[in-house]
């Protein structure tokens, strides 16, 4: 990568947790993803943002390994990804944070929290719910422990699926439009609590929707459009000064024009 | 015509104990066809082909031969086959159990394919592999959303007991027979038999209603 495309770019001198190199992932004939090169640096916020369809969804399920790429490849921590099926230890060390928040609808908060550590490192009950309970409290829902997913707002859940992820001690999170199920009011608490850990410096991918976050937040802007980075940049040079015309011609389908 | 119906009363020993056999056994193949239900459910999902291939050829030969044929099978050939005595509430039990096990992986198997993809993501996800996420996550889903099938599984099964009767297990049905061939008093006892298999069925069929709404529609 030259220096003239990482211009501005605050974590271009610290050591990259991610990068992607030429990779490539099909659905049968349909190319999702087609030769996406991009970096991702230690205590960065890079924000995925391009139209529906894209690819960006398919690019974090391609990060944790939950999906095989068919060309390329991807270096986590200096490693290359190894293949689905043995992804496991490499998964436990990336949180994920999906649309729909996935929560286990037959585990209460507490126990949707601790299960990763229970299950994945062994972790003994009590110290695992010790910590669970903190990271309620952390995301804000410390009255909420006992309660089960379907009892909670939207907004709840995803705080309680954060702190599911947090419980991991990831090294880097991956969000696919955390916001998007949510009621409009209940969208805020959620960025928030993102907002923080961006500013305790955790390393994050963002796929979103939410400009105004991903321009106050996000370190790194990377603009997809069909399978492909068709820009990338600091935010305040793609929002106000992008390069490419599919980078405005997709701002420009954002905006409300009735 | 007169009726006596006084027979019922007097033989109410012999049916008591046949209503107790049918529990019994009804209890026993379910305890049998749970695990088994699951096991098959496990072998049919297994990427191992052959074993996946097994299952499926189990499922489809139990599925699509009539009960009776099986009770039938396993009291005259088993024990020939098998070379050893096998009595007869045994070879019973295990036709209806080898039966049962097929409904009831197929209740499961579709439980386990009702759970969306996001829920096995979201196990991976956490470094939890293919079959904690199973055993943590998707069975627990799945068996919940079982329930009903199950529960069918169940009422029918109570009912099929009754076809032990023809390799002499003294269910209710054999016994009712048995009282018939004494008396002669065949529409009293026929009568009977359907008031008891009616007044033990209708509760549970009630409760099976209440499970479907209960465990039925839900997300
Ligand atoms: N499992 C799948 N099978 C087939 N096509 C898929 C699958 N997942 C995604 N796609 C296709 O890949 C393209 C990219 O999808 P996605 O990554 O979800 O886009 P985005 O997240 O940017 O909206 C879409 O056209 C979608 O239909
Ligand atoms: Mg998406």
């Amino acid at each position: 990568m030259t220096d003239a495309a990482n211009s501005g770019r605050v974590g271009a001198d610290r050591p990259p947790v991610i990068l992607y190199e030429e990779v490539v992932k099909r659905y049968g004939g349909f190319v999702a993803l087609n030769g996406v090169s991009a970096r991702v640096h230690q205590g960065e916020v890079v924000c995925l943002i391009g139209p529906s369809g894209s690819g960006k969804s398919t690019l974090l399920r391609c990060t944790n390994a939950l999906e095989a790429i068919e060309g390329g490849r991807i270096v986590f921590e200096g490693q290359t990804l190894p293949t689905p099926a043995l992804a496991a230890p490499v998964r436990r060390r990336m949180g994920m944070v999906f649309q729909n928040f996935e929560l286990f609808p037959h585990k209460s908060a507490l126990e949707n929290v601790a299960i990763g550590p229970r299950t994945v490192l062994g972790t003994a009950k009590a110290e695992a719910e010790e910590k669970a309970q903190a990271l309620l409290v952390k995301v804000g829902l410390a009255d909420k422990a006992a309660s089960y997913p379907s009892e909670l707002s939207g907004g709840q859940q995803q705080r309680v699926a954060i702190a599911r992820a947090l419980a991991m001690e990831p090294e880097v999170m991956l969000f696919d439009e955390p916001t998007s199920a949510l009621d409009p009011e209940t969208v805020g608490e959620v960025l928030n609590v993102m907002k923080r850990l961006a500013e305790e410096g955790m390393t994050m991918i963002v796929v979103t929707h939410e400009m105004t976050f991903a321009r106050r937040v996000g370190s790194w802007v990377v603009v997809f459009d069909k399978g492909r980075v068709v820009e990338e940049g600091v935010p305040k040079q793609v929002f106000e000064q992008p390069r490419e015309q599919r980078t405005r011609d997709f701002f420009s389908h954002l905006s409300w024009s009735g | 015509m007169t009726y006596d119906w006084s027979v019922i009363w007097q033989y109410r020993g012999a049916l008591l104990s046949g209503v107790g056999t049918t529990i019994l056994l009804s209890v026993l193949t379910m305890a049998i066809a749970l695990p088994g239900g699951v096991l098959v459910m496990l072998m049919r999902r297994s990427p191992i082909a052959p074993v996946s291939w097994l299952g499926a050829a189990y499922v489809e030969f139990f599925r699509n031969v009539p009960a009776i044929l099986l009770v039938y099978w396993t009291f005259y050939v088993l024990p020939i086959v098998a070379a050893i005595d096998i009595p007869p509430f045994t070879t019973g039990l295990l036709a209806l159990a080898l039966s049962v096990t097929a409904y009831n992986a197929e209740a499961f198997r579709a439980g386990v394919g009702s759970i969306r993809q996001g829920q096995w993501n979201a196990g991976l996800a956490l470094g939890m592999t293919r079959s904690q996420t199973f055993l943590k996550i998707v069975l627990p889903q799945a068996v919940s959303r079982v329930v009903p099938a199950i529960a069918n599984n169940w009422v029918s099964l109570f009912k099929n007991t009754s076809l032990v009767s023809v390799i002499a297990v003294g269910d209710l049905a054999y016994n009712a027979m048995q009282i018939r061939s004494q008396t002669y008093r065949i529409l009293e006892v026929l009568t009977a038999l359907a008031v008891i298999y009616w007044a033990l069925g209708f509760p549970q069929a009630k409760f099976v209603d209440w499970l479907q709404k209960r465990y039925g529609v839900k997300e």
